[in-house]
């Protein structure tokens, strides 16, 4: 018991003691700049539920879903393409890894640039192909901002679908796969008798980390956006940010906090419950 | 045939339980906790200088800033050298710097010296951990009307560094083009809008007019809606939503659904169009000045600079402009002493702001200084002052602490009028209604 400790002590002022100083804030009237609080019961929670929450979970969800899916139809088709036997499949598994390691702000600036309504590459290259006849403002329009944010992100986490995705893709037996095809099956065939049955745990594993770590992204949003055009790209992430720091209301901040903590707890459950399973297996 | 899961559970699902409950049981004892008791700010420690010299932190935009950060290096070294101590210099760029530096004073993590904008004194002195500066200000010939500005609640929570004002700035090159010579740009509304659609007529795709369409930089909008004629607050009654509001944010839009104003545009990249020749006017402090002219490819874009009044509602009406300027704060704590020093030799010592005013142009505080040759013998500094600041008047809202959050609420409204999401009415009424609860 003695041992376990310094671990408890570490864990206990480096992680639960912020977490509840954050979530317990959900109940007071507090300033960020003004001294002193008031306790308020539910109210902000109330005043949060009131409010933006249907909103904000709504876009949330929007990005969430953008930002998983994509990257996993893209990390998927480049995995089976890497899986074959190309020429140089190597090098590209490399080149590919690039936009993962790159930092998320260094994405975010990569693409500000991109997507820039008045000097961006984006306009000046759908301009010289003639599909626009004026400089669009991907960012700053709210039809076009979620879906450039989306895309900026799936630019960034596909790489390591793709990663994950070929670890399983090679971990298929092949002589399942000559099997059957002497037996007459073709690659479609294949792929959905064969190889998606033994990626499933993958997958799901896979689709869901990808899924709990977008519910909680911050940088591209923020730095691209800073969840405009006129709060078109908000998500929990950036309100709980603007709320505490430009608005300095540290209690609804908490209450936008604990109520975005309590949707990632499911979140976490269903994950555990899947781990779970896949021990069982 | 089974498969080995990439990651072991780690958690069972009694142990999700159980932490579930422990986070229950949290938010039950903060339910009921104490309320902890409301307190004022309380009064400014008085600031002092004259001890025993030590390291201390200075902050700054600046840093940040290709065209000024020289000028700060200056002004550091040379303290540095005179005092025998080391300054440790730290930045955020303009747009986040307010939230970072609240943060760091707000968590005890910075001390020292801090370049501010005069609109946050409010905030930042409303923590209760900025010094009154008072007691520096003696003899060292600050203009009254610095250090007013510099001031929050009749306390001198800043020595005034520079005081000017923002206003709108042409390129006489484009302006000639469309017949408008540098003396004798629109004086109307009606005017400067067709003057505008000429400019737009140029082609090339120029901008032009690069006025502030992203949120970060909207508060220009305020701008317009005072030269409309609303007063913005009444005492303490927000009048933002009155008539005049909504036709300034109407008008605006109107720019804005013309293309005579661009979007996803700040003060960032409205420099950057103007430097690079593709706007014809945009809205800046002095400050801009270094930035333009040291971006752009034209080596003579200086002499092309004209700065100009900003356009009335009808003839006869006084132009509207907004002070900007910047101060020198003292956060309590180590090495604030020293800082104090510091924050006075940077805002009045004639050869150091005279360095400064070389590089970056920033009118001067201090009456010495402004009578000097260097800054009497700067045409663009001269115009400036003339076109703009001497009409110039600060933001009504900067009499209250929580300025820059009505500022966020507001530029938030118009830009959702820009984008189409809403009308200007009852975008104005919204962020009349919620400047109004910040105001109280």
């Amino acid at each position: 018991m003695l041992l376990l400790l310094p671990g408890v002590a570490l864990l206990a002022g480096v992680v639960l003691y912020p977490l509840i100083a954050a979530l317990v804030t959900a109940f007071f009237e507090q300033s960020l700049v003004l001294p002193g609080r008031t306790f308020v019961g539910l109210q902000n929670i109330v005043e949060v539920l009131q409010g933006d929450f249907l909103r904000l979970l709504r876009q949330t969800l929007v990005f969430t879903l953008g930002t998983t899916i994509l990257p996993f139809v893209v990390g998927f088709a480049l995995a089976l393409a890497l899986n074959t036997k190309i020429r140089g499949a190597k090098v590209l598994r490399g080149l590919m890894l690039i936009p993962w390691l790159v930092p998320g702000v260094v994405v975010s600036f990569l693409w500000m640039w991109i997507f820039n309504a008045n000097y961006g590459v984006m306009n000046a290259l759908l301009q010289t192909l003639g599909l626009v006849d004026d400089p669009q403002a991907w960012l700053a329009q709210p039809g076009t901002a979620m879906g450039a944010v989306i895309l900026a992100k799936t630019w960034q986490s596909f790489p390591w679908m793709m990663v994950m995705l070929l670890a399983g893709l090679q971990t298929v037996p092949v002589e399942l796969h000559e099997a059957a095809e002497m037996d007459g099956a073709g690659t479609v065939r294949r792929f959905f008798a064969i190889t998606m049955p033994h990626l499933k745990g993958i997958v799901g594993l896979v689709l869901l980390l990808e899924f709990i770590w977008n519910f909680q992204h911050f940088d591209i949003i923020y730095v691209l956006t800073g969840g405009g055009p006129a709060g078109a790209t908000q998500t929990f992430a950036t309100a709980v940010y603007e709320t505490a720091f430009q608005g300095y209301d540290l209690g609804k901040a908490g209450a936008l906090g604990l109520l975005w903590m309590v949707l990632l707890m499911a979140l976490v459950v269903v994950y555990v419950r899947f781990s779970e399973k896949g021990e069982e297996r | 045939m089974s498969t080995t899961p990439l990651m072991p559970s780690a958690v069972s699902r009694r142990r999700m339980l159980q932490l579930l409950g422990i986070g229950a049981g949290t938010a039950a004892l903060a339910a009921c906790a104490p309320s902890a008791p409301g307190s004022s700010t309380g009064a400014a420690s008085a600031a002092a200088t004259g001890g025993a010299k030590t390291d201390f932190a200075f902050s700054s935009w600046s840093f940040t800033e290709e065209a000024a950060a020289p000028a700060l290096e200056a002004i550091v070294k040379a303290y540095q050298d005179q005092a025998g101590v080391t300054v440790k210099d730290i930045s955020f760029p303009y747009n986040e710097y307010i939230n970072q530096l609240t943060l760091q004073v707000k968590g005890g993590q910075f001390t020292g010296a801090a370049h501010v904008d005069v609109a946050w004194l409010g905030s930042l002195a409303a923590m209760g951990k900025l010094q009154d500066l008072s007691a520096l200000t003696e003899g060292r010939g600050y203009t009254d009307a610095a250090l007013a500005a510099a001031q929050f609640d009749g306390v001198q929570y800043g020595l005034p560094w520079t005081i000017g004002a923002i206003g709108l700035i042409g390129n006489s090159d484009l302006l000639e083009k469309v017949g408008v010579a540098g003396d004798a740009f629109p004086t109307t509304i009606d005017e400067f809008e067709k003057t505008l659609k000429d400019l737009k007529g140029l082609g090339g795709g120029l901008i032009p007019y690069a006025a502030s369409t992203k949120a970060a930089q909207l508060k220009d909008a305020l701008i317009w809606m005072e030269t409309f004629g609303s007063p913005l607050v009444d005492g303490d009654t927000v009048t933002i939503g009155d008539d005049a509001s909504v036709e300034a944010v109407t008008w605006y839009k109107s720019l804005y659904d013309q293309k005579l104003i661009a979007a996803d545009v700040d003060r960032f990249d409205a420099r950057s169009l103007f430097a690079q020749g593709r706007a014809a006017v945009y809205d800046d402090a002095p400050v801009g000045r270094g930035a333009v002219t040291e971006e752009s490819p034209d080596k003579d874009l200086g002499s092309k600079l004209v700065p100009v009044s900003r356009p009335v509602l009808k003839a006869g009406d006084s132009p509207r402009a907004l002070v900007w300027g910047g101060a020198l704060a003292v956060v309590d704590g180590e090495g604030a002493e020293t800082a104090a020093d510091f924050a006075q030799f940077a805002t009045s010592d004639l050869d150091t702001v005279l360095a400064d005013y070389e590089v970056r142009g920033l009118p001067p505080v201090t009456t010495e200084a402004q009578q000097s040759e260097v800054v009497a013998s700067d045409t663009f500094g001269t115009q400036f002052n003339e076109r703009i600041t001497a009409t110039s008047t600060s933001n009504p809202f900067w009499a209250f602490t929580a300025y820059s959050q009505i500022e966020t609420v507001v530029a938030e409204q118009v830009q959702a009028v820009l984008v189409g999401k809403t009308d200007a009415k009852t975008a104005m009424q919204k962020a009349g209604e919620a400047a109004q609860k910040l105001v109280g």
